[in-house]
């Protein structure tokens, strides 16, 4: 399923077409496939991880994969809806994750978060959705719906600005710390199955994160509200014409979006147990990168995409590069997480799931 | 000798060199004539300090608590100067190098800035200090510990610089010490963040490290804004060292020291972190975890202090309600010191009442000036290091961030 179906680009350049930078593309596209081949069989002759040091790593990018794939959704319905790229929306990620520490600390202060963690965190998880939601409404009624029909550059720079403004709110309401999120013994327990230690976080947060990303997806796909949102992102004006409303459509898409930031900045401090003001930045643009390389406008391009990065950025390093020989590879792991998303991009600019545009519209 | 007779020679060099590392205009008002320029202050006019500290952010009580001292200081001063009002225009440099290069700038743009005080980051001090010297500022760090900051080998436009903290060479020397020594690790990887603070202190600990018969098994590389950092433990992990030292910031280290207790086969593997890992902040961010972890930092007991710092303690709680909330305050007030010491020294009144000050004088006094501050013996060397240092090992007790307390959480394990 697509929200957009993104621009009508050929797949490849015509042949006939064959120029300096078109070679030098496919030099990168080589060079990259031989870095990535040679790095991976020098890896593996190594042996310097263990099997089970492997399935820690695939873990840990399945974990923070889930993550940026919860966050990349809501940029990625925004822009299908709205063709607009909401870059406050790491920040709306910030907002659910600090609500979700007030009421989580306030429990295990209490002794409840141990005591009871299934309430307790569906209570955390529901203030923070609350919280989120909210605030992407109060940005899309306040500062986007102003500029929905003024062209140019103007809605992304409403954008940004929205997102200073909440980090700076947020700075000014709660301080500059890092705050530790509450780490309950439950939280720190793990499973063995084959040999390998397999931590009950990761599979509640990827399992969850999988189980709420189905159930938006049949929301967008199954619903007369998916239908309407489709219809929207296909074409709104004509989707008016049908009789669709589509500030209500607008307004739907930026709750959905908010519920799972709100969802995945809760599973991001529970994972990384950090909340500060500043903290749904790197994610956000990490997540923006995930839901282009998924196809900006797709839904599972957009969970495709952040699991992509998550396994990259975990793997990539030990995987390409350790066997290259070249020293302290985690430094590089943005940089070989973001040449492969170029790659992707080159290979196929409108995304993995990235449709061409309707030839005829209503 | 040979070594004694380079090092003289360097700093001759760089002495005559100072002349053309600033903008050169021989300047006389009133009654001083200086090299570089003089400022005039007004009569009742306050004479005005820089402050460059890091007051935002996971890093802020290291800056607040060497801001804090700083105003003790002017305090205990009477808030006046050669019966001119003191006023600290003090800065929030973020303790990075884009804050660092825009609060020297804004405090070099200001024709009334004497001298600045700071910065508690040495990755904001390296552009900082340029900017400053350019406009003829004399800089007094309060924290920042880079050794390429007051190496013989260093630049012309830092010759303005000088600090009243110790250089990492010595701190990274008694870190590997303490490593070899006490901890009996034979093997250590490092992590650094990229700072130069980190990057220098994990390079000269690895030296020193390796010197003393050591393995230094990798010197791994992360973003300070780095959270998932389980992937980069596993790596360490598969190299079994005994020993993982991490001189980051507040943020980052949190991160390292949380993961690397739930990493498999770092279970036994030793960690030790820097002086930035030394507050209340750090016990925050890094939760439970923090309980048993080891920070090397300068010997802050009294013993190993100067006389007046006990003295100081006092007026520090009396007037904010607290105990230093982190570790470089003695350095901090004893620049404070130092500043204000030389320009009672340089400053010529005329018949008016207004005050003058050059600026090339007041960076030869600041060098040449000699005290017993808080933080031990004050005394420059030609390349700006004025500080003592004492090694020590502090082990955290507790993880509420209000135990926070300089001797008991984190306590002194080493020297014993």
């Amino acid at each position: 399923m697509s929200l957009l179906a993104a621009a009508r680009l050929p797949r490849f350049p015509a042949a006939s077409r064959i120029d300096a930078v078109g070679i030098a593309l496919w030099g990168l596209r080589i060079a990259v496939v031989l870095v990535v081949v040679i790095g991976t069989i020098g890896s593996l002759i190594k042996a310097r991880y263990t099997g089970a040091q492997w399935f820690d790593l695939v873990m840990f990018g399945l974990t923070i994969g889930s993550i940026y794939a919860q966050i990349a959704l809501g940029y990625t319905m925004v822009y299908g809806v709205l063709r607009m790229i909401n870059f406050a929306h790491g920040e709306i990620v910030m907002s659910g994750a600090f609500a979700g520490y007030f009421v989580a600390t306030a429990f295990d202060h209490s002794g409840l978060l141990t005591q009871s963690p299934l309430p307790t965190m569906a209570a955390v998880v529901a203030v923070a959705v609350l919280t989120s939601t909210s605030i992407a409404l109060l940005a899309e009624r306040i500062a986007y719906r102003p500029f929905r029909r003024s062209g140019g550059l103007a809605p992304l720079i409403c954008a940004f600005g929205v997102s200073f403004f909440l980090q700076q709110t947020f700075r000014g309401m709660f301080g500059t710390a890092v705050r530790s999120y509450p780490d309950p013994l439950w939280q720190r327990a793990a499973f063995h199955i084959f040999g390998y230690t397999v931590p009950h976080l990761d599979v509640l947060v990827v399992g969850l994160a999988l189980l709420f990303m189905l159930a938006l997806y049949l929301i967008v796909q199954r619903t007369r509200m998916g239908t309407a949102m489709r219809a929207v992102a296909e074409d709104a004006e004509a989707a008016a014409l049908m009789g669709i409303d589509i500030n209500k459509i607008v307004v739907f898409t930026f709750a959905l979006g908010g519920a799972m930031a709100g969802i995945a900045g809760v599973f991001y401090s529970m994972v990384y147990k950090q909340v500060y003001f500043f903290m749904g930045f790197t994610p956000g643009l990490k997540a923006f990168g995930a839901a282009v390389l998924g196809g900006i406008g797709s839904i599972p391009g957009a969970m495709l995409g952040g699991f992509f990065l998550g396994m990259v950025e975990s793997v990539g390093p030990s995987l390409f590069l350790d066997g290259l020989g070249i020293p302290a590879p985690y430094q590089l792991r943005d940089l070989i997480a973001f040449t492969l998303l170029i790659m992707v991009l080159i290979f196929r600019p409108q995304g993995i799931f990235g449709e061409r545009m309707a030839k005829r519209r209503a | 000798m040979t070594k004694r007779f380079c090092r003289g020679l360097t700093g001759l060099l760089a002495t005559a060199l100072l002349t053309i590392s600033v903008a050169v205009a021989e300047q006389t008002l009133g009654p001083v004539t200086d090299e570089i320029g003089v400022i005039r202050i007004p009569k009742g006019a306050p004479i005005q300090i820089g402050g460059s500290w890091v007051l935002s952010g996971p890093d802020t009580a290291s800056g607040l608590d060497q801001k804090r001292a700083v105003e003790i200081a002017i305090k205990q001063l009477g808030g006046k100067l050669l019966d001119h009002p003191l006023k600290l225009n003090a800065e929030d440099d973020l303790c990075n190098a884009e804050g660092g290069q825009t609060v020297g700038t804004k405090l070099a743009s200001n024709p009334q800035t004497v001298i600045v005080l700071g910065s508690a980051c040495s990755s904001a001090a390296t552009p900082e200090a340029p900017i400053l010297w350019q406009a003829g500022i004399v800089d007094i760090c309060t924290s920042c510990t880079a050794p390429s900051l007051t190496a013989p080998n260093r630049k012309p436009e830092y010759a303005g610089f000088a600090r009243t903290v110790y250089s990492d060479i010595e701190q990274g020397k008694a870190d590997a010490t303490y490593a070899r020594e006490e901890m009996k690790a034979k093997s250590v990887v490092t992590i650094h963040d990229g700072s130069p603070y980190a990057q220098q202190l994990q390079q000269v600990m690895a030296d020193n490290f390796k010197a003393m018969g050591g393995a230094v098994l990798s010197q791994e590389a992360i973003a300070p804004t780095d959270v998932d950092m389980h992937p980069l433990l596993t790596r360490i992990a598969s190299e079994k060292p005994d020993l993982i030292y991490f001189p980051v910031f507040t943020a980052a280290g949190a991160q390292i020291l949380r993961q690397a207790k739930e990493t498999p086969g770092l279970e036994h593997t030793g960690l030790l972190g820097g002086g930035a890992l030394f507050s209340a902040d750090f016990i925050e961010a890094a939760g439970p975890a923090v309980i048993g972890f080891l920070v090397a930092y300068p010997d802050l007991s009294p013993e190993a202090m100067g006389k007046g710092y006990p003295d100081f303690v006092e007026e520090y709680k009396k007037a904010y309600g607290e105990a230093p909330i982190s570790g470089n305050h003695g350095n901090a007030y004893d620049a404070a010191i130092l500043a204000t010491k030389a320009i009672e020294q340089v400053a010529k009144s005329d018949a008016a009442g207004n005050l003058y000050i050059g600026k090339k004088a007041l960076r030869d006094t600041v060098f040449a000036t000699k005290f017993d501050g808080i933080s031990g013996p004050i005394a420059c060397d030609p390349y700006g290091e004025c500080g003592e240092f004492h090694p020590s090992v502090l082990e955290y007790t507790s993880a509420d961030p209000k135990t926070f307390a300089i001797g008991k959480n984190p306590k002194k394990i080493w020297p014993k």
